[in-house]
């Protein structure tokens, strides 16, 4: 029986073998970079001292200690105040007082007060959602049109540069309208979001209908083209920036993060068998992802070019924000009120603290995308 | 005796970083990794990522492993567990890649008849097969590595044993 097993013959075996070795062998040389051996005790001691100051509820002894953690770990202390982001682009983010435009400086625009937000392509304008108004608004706060809608939720634009839509969901179900406020109709009645936009092929809507499967429908021709098994409840939907793969993030489910090719075959899952994903993010121009997990009351971070958690700590990784470029991950951490950036070889990290109070906000603030320009 | 001290070194030396070990570690134990996955999922594509993802899972875990164990089963282990859930998985949603058509080979592959009688058992069987012949797993291996009874994995082996030589 084992001559015949190893005589199968397997398509594109020695391609496999190359591009394995080559990941393998970059990821252990990450390894020796990031983590020799010398700086296990080190290590250890950030684990228990994280896990401590927990406890502690960062009191102001507490924060002088984990100041001196961070340093030890080559963590920058954490900022009072975002000064300023560490790559290109231009941030947009929601809290109880509204949707707010963060420029690479620094520097605020509260849009006004609405509730959810996201980027036209190429970032020149932003669609955001309010209970009974949908509006697309320039980021000085122009408002271009508005549409009268009940429930509004899941706003998202696509397109190219001249041809673009909305789609957003309301009491209805999932509707379109063209990127100029023309055109609203129904798309999808009675289904409720989430919603993902599939870049660079037309106009492709991944949504997950009332039985839980996920759905890719061409909004022009209204024609489903693929449709999975229902399995777990979908809470987030999210494509590559190439349009190659479709994230889906499942409660409940055999995976916890389930990977779609654009034919709607599954490509690959991911499980945490003690924890939960409470976010992932793909890396723009790639398919590799940042997964963020929470595992007995602690956040762990997980990072494509990263062997090791990137980040770990007490409490939940909320949200996670890749920088245009690829070169820094955006990590929201309610628990410590802070905005965590990791540099994509989780050789450096940011801290921004005081986060609900610089978007005056009680609730933590949602990070809604993060776009070049 | 020699391997298991050549395997043994091996190992150490990439727990103290020596890129030359873990190249010897991922030429013995790949082929053979990326091969039961593939023979479990039926899937070149998913073969590379359970076979990767098992291999990097075991760098990670470097630090922490006994080398008393022997490496090979230790991996081999993971990769069948992952390659039965990613089977699972598949067979629940019913996806089906849409493939393009394209014309048929001129000449079937190596292996044919046996791959296709493999696909015909059930990817818990197909494990138990894989396990036991080509990784060289006792019965009582699989059983601990599958956390089955022993009398499941001989009653699997054998039922995939007569489907095999029905087929073939």
């Amino acid at each position: 029986m084992k001559p015949e097993l190893e005589r199968i013959e397997i398509p594109g075996e020695h391609e496999a073998r190359a591009r394995s070795w080559s990941v393998v062998a970059r990821s252990f040389h990450e390894r020796k970079a990031t983590r020799p051996r010398a700086q296990w005790p080190k290590v250890a001691a950030v684990a228990i001292a994280l896990a401590a100051l927990a406890a502690a509820a960062l009191s102001s002894p507490g924060r002088a200690v984990l100041d001196e953690v961070r340093e030890v770990v080559g963590v920058e202390r954490a900022q009072p105040a975002l000064f300023s982001l560490p790559a290109p682009g231009r941030l947009l983010v929601s809290s109880d007082a509204g949707v707010w435009i963060v420029q690479q400086d620094g520097s605020k625009r509260l849009l006004g007060p609405y509730r959810e937000a996201s980027w036209s392509p190429f970032g020149r304008f932003v669609v955001v959602a309010r209970q009974f108004e949908l509006t697309a608004m320039d980021p000085e706060g122009g408002v271009r049109w508005t549409l009268a809608r009940r429930d509004v939720r899941f706003p998202r634009w696509t397109g190219s540069e001249t041809d673009t839509r909305v789609a957003y969901v309301d009491r209805t179900g999932i509707r379109v309208v063209g990127g100029d406020g023309l055109g609203d109709r129904l798309l999808v009645p009675k289904v409720r979001g989430p919603l993902a936009w599939r870049p660079g092929a037309g106009f492709q809507l991944a949504y997950v209908d009332r039985r839980g499967r996920v759905v890719l429908i061409d909004t022009e021709t209204g024609r489903v083209r693929w449709r999975t098994r229902p399995d777990g409840r979908v809470l987030g939907l999210e494509w590559s920036s190439n349009g190659s793969r479709l994230v889906a993030r499942l409660i409940g489910g055999l995976d916890d993060l389930s990977i779609y090719t654009p034919r709607g075959a599954l490509h690959t899952g991911f499980r945490t068998p003690r924890g939960r994903v409470t976010a992932a993010a793909t890396r723009p121009a790639s398919n590799a992802r940042a997964v963020a997990v929470a595992v007995n009351g602690q956040a762990r971070l997980f990072m494509p070019d990263v062997l090791r958690d990137a980040l770990s700590g007490p409490g939940v990784l909320s949200r996670l924000a890749w920088s245009p470029d690829g070169a820094w991950l955006l990590a929201s951490w309610p628990s410590a009120d802070q905005w965590v950036f990791v540099r994509a070889d989780g050789k450096r990290i940011r801290a921004v603290s005081n986060v609900s109070e610089q978007f005056r906000s009680r609730s933590f603030p949602r990070i809604e995308g993060w776009v070049a320009g | 005796m020699r391997a298991g001290r050549d395997e043994r070194a091996r190992v150490r030396g990439a727990q103290r970083g020596s890129a030359s070990d873990l190249e010897a570690l991922f030429r013995t134990y790949w082929p053979r990794a990326f091969r039961a996955a593939y023979l479990v999922t039926h899937d070149a594509g998913a073969a590379e990522d359970i076979a990767q993802e098992s291999f990097l899972a075991a760098i990670r875990a470097l630090d922490r492993f006994d080398r008393r164990r022997p490496f090979g089963p230790w991996l081999h282990r993971i990769v069948v567990n992952r390659a039965i859930d990613w089977t699972r998985a598949r067979k629940l949603r019913g996806e089906v890649e849409l493939v393009d058509s394209v014309p048929a080979p001129e000449t079937a592959p190596a292996g044919g008849e046996t791959l296709a009688a493999l696909a015909r058992l059930s990817p818990e069987h197909r494990a138990v097969v894989v396990m036991r012949y080509l990784l060289e797993f006792t019965p009582g291996e699989i059983a601990d590595a599958l956390d089955l009874p022993r009398g499941t994995v001989n009653s699997r082996l054998r039922r995939g044993l007569d489907a095999l030589g029905d087929e073939l």
